[in-house]
């Protein structure tokens, strides 16, 4: 894998607060990265910097293929728009702005806003657009000239989750072309695109790996088994050498370097008694993960 | 001045949208018509509010008609000024504060193609308004007292231009280094303070922009000391540039507070 | 008629052209955008009632952009 950003010792101050604290991470070409952490974490003020928008107090971004400004594309979290320009006009203005020949601008933003569902709203102006659109548009400027790199800041959270589907489908596609880091707090969103995930809190990088090695570090994997009653659990619990936590009918019992396995516990259950509504093996979804990383010192 | 074609179209397309191409020269030709037409009716407006006592002659002085338009022309640098500031104090300010400002700064292109395309933009609008000005000026000046000699008129409408430029600049330059309310304030306090305290104690000095486009009306009076006239406009145009540099060093410093 | 003949049309006519278009350049874009500061219907009193003066005020404080 080629790699296509290097961030290195990144630190922003304000004052005599301290935004971002030297975070350090690539990114490779081609993949996606999810960029979350609780609110104030400092995920906007890292994009911003990888944007060029805010000079970094110290710290380096390089881009090792070409030059970090002319190959980004970007999709603020509330993008602001000139109202009286129309969705084509504003799209071949940005094109153009990033250097493709005006002949070819006007076909690229007509295809990309196509590409991102806007193809029968091409002249209205943009003052009459909806939340949905103006955050397709906002994907269309940021995409229109082939970026690099695509940097979006919560690209989904105000949408509807039917604006959200849609939208995250529209990245999925741009996945095998383009690099992108994005910022979330929406964990599920975080969970069905991302290769590497980057953990942010209080403006340092506190997590990084992908989906599967996090969640091998944070996973603390159990057994749900659910019974008829809260009294029925207790005597399961008060009767059997499993150790398991009982939280109302549930009991829970906590799998260690793959101990109990299924075998033993089913084999457990077989001698209960009582009636069994659901066994289950349960893995941290990556929001308990989150969790665990947020609170974690 | 990477991008200036494109941003230069931006901004046409926003003035042209927004009509200032249209209502901002037809303020300027309201109150250009003004002067020559108050004066001219003065006396049957005296009348016909009728407070004038019986027998009483009114010693109105003869107006020549380079009078009325140095009067429109005192129209011109209060209200329409005051005008053409406001609409366009905000052009640099606003475009932070409301966030439009990002979507074009994280992009490839020069902080002076930027700035020239809003300074060049303002330049026209401000020529057609003052030009659509002077005209009804002179129409009504020409239809109610006389005409004019056209070599010293064209020499006062571009002297005036001159000034206007000076205005510009400094307007946009507040607009870049400033909030827009800030702006707006240093904005008004250069150009109508500073007129104030030019016609208080100006008589001290000959030289400076606030008298040009009085300099531009006693060109047409045949009165002018060319010196002090070449000297006024030369250091107007000096200081024009010195703000637009400014403007553009200040709007690239200010980038990084457009709302994100 | 004679006194229609009277009234000196080379110098109302202009005034009255230049003060009708900058009402209708204030209204139709009054109808046109998006929102404004203030209620759309006082601007149209003070469009029409005030002469120029509500014009100019509608377009420098009036028009809301974004």
């Amino acid at each position: 894998m080629t790699i296509l950003l290097q961030v290195t010792g990144l630190t922003k101050q304000f004052a005599e607060r301290v935004v971002v604290d030297g975070i350090e991470f690539t990114l490779e070409k081609n993949t996606s990265t999810a960029l979350i952490g609780p609110n104030g974490a400092g995920k906007t003020t890292t994009l911003s910097m990888l944007t060029g928008l805010l000079k970094p107090t110290s710290g380096s971004v390089k881009m090792l293929d070409g030059d970090l400004r002319a190959n980004i594309g970007f999709l603020p979290q509330y993008p602001q728009f000139h109202p009286w320009l129309s969705a084509l006009e504003f799209t071949e203005m940005a094109a153009k702005l990033n250097g493709v020949p005006t002949k070819k601008a006007k076909v690229e933003a007509q295809k990309t806003l196509e590409f991102v569902g806007l193809g029968n709203d091409l002249n209205k102006k943009i003052s009459t657009f909806s939340g949905g659109m103006r955050q397709r548009l906002g994907i269309s400027q940021a995409i229109v000239h082939k970026p690099k790199l695509l940097l979006l800041d919560e690209p989904v959270s105000a949408l509807d989750p039917v604006g959200r589907r849609e939208v995250l489908d529209l990245l999925k596609g741009l996945q095998q072309e383009t690099t992108i880091l994005y910022s979330t707090h929406i964990l599920n969103d975080a969970e069905e695109m991302t290769d590497q995930l980057l953990f942010l809190r209080d403006g340092k990088l506190v997590e990084q790996g992908t989906l599967r090695e996090v969640r091998q570090r944070f996973d603390e994997p159990n057994y749900v088994v659910e019974f008829g009653t809260e009294k029925e659990a207790q005597l399961f619990a008060s009767q059997s050498e499993l150790i398991g936590e009982i939280k109302g009918s549930n009991v829970y019992i906590e799998i260690i370097d793959e101990k109990p396995s299924m075998q033993e516990l089913l084999q457990h259950l077989s001698s209960c008694p009582n009636k069994i509504r659901k066994v289950e093996r349960q893995t941290a979804s990556l929001e308990e993960i989150f969790m665990k990383v947020a609170r974690k010192i | 001045m990477r991008g200036f074609n494109v941003l230069l179209q931006k901004e046409f397309r926003e003035a042209w949208r927004s009509w200032k191409f249209l209502w901002i020269p037809l303020v300027f030709a309201l109150l250009g018509m003004s002067d020559p037409l108050t004066n001219y009716y003065m006396k049957d407006i005296l009348n016909a509010v009728g407070n004038v006592p019986e027998g009483f002659e009114m010693l109105m002085p003869e107006l020549m008609p380079v009078d009325l338009l140095q009067g429109s022309i005192g129209q011109f640098q209060t209200i329409c000024l005051l005008v053409l500031m406001a609409t366009f104090v905000g052009a640099i300010s606003k475009e932070r504060a409301s966030g439009m400002a990002t979507l074009l700064y994280v992009r490839p292109i020069s902080f002076s193609a930027h700035f020239m395309s809003k300074f060049i933009v303002m330049s026209t609008v401000g020529f057609i308004s003052i030009l659509a000005g002077f005209a009804a000026s002179i129409y009504y000046t020409v239809v109610l007292y006389g005409t004019f000699e056209i070599g010293p008129l064209v020499a006062c409408f571009f002297t005036y231009f001159s000034w206007l430029l000076f205005v510009i600049a400094v307007t946009l330059m507040m607009s870049s280094t400033f909030k827009t309310v800030v702006a707006t304030t240093c904005a008004f306090a250069v150009i109508f303070i500073g007129q104030i305290l030019d016609s208080l104690v100006g008589t001290f000095w000959t030289i400076s922009p606030w008298k040009l486009p009085l300099y531009g009306v006693q060109l047409m009076r045949g009165t002018m000391e060319m010196s002090d006239y070449w000297w006024s406009l030369a250091i107007t145009l000096v200081i024009s540039i010195i703000c637009v540099i400014i403007g553009i060093l200040t709007m690239k410093k200010n980038a990084p507070t457009t709302k994100i | 008629m004679e006194e229609l003949a009277k009234v000196p049309w080379a110098v109302i006519a202009p005034l009255i052209v230049v003060q009708f278009i900058l009402m209708i350049v204030a209204l139709v874009d009054l109808r046109k955008i998006h929102a404004t500061n203030g209620p759309k219907i006082l601007w149209v009193f003070l469009i029409i009632f005030t002469s120029y003066l509500g014009s100019i005020a509608y377009f420098i404080v009036g028009r809301k952009q974004s």
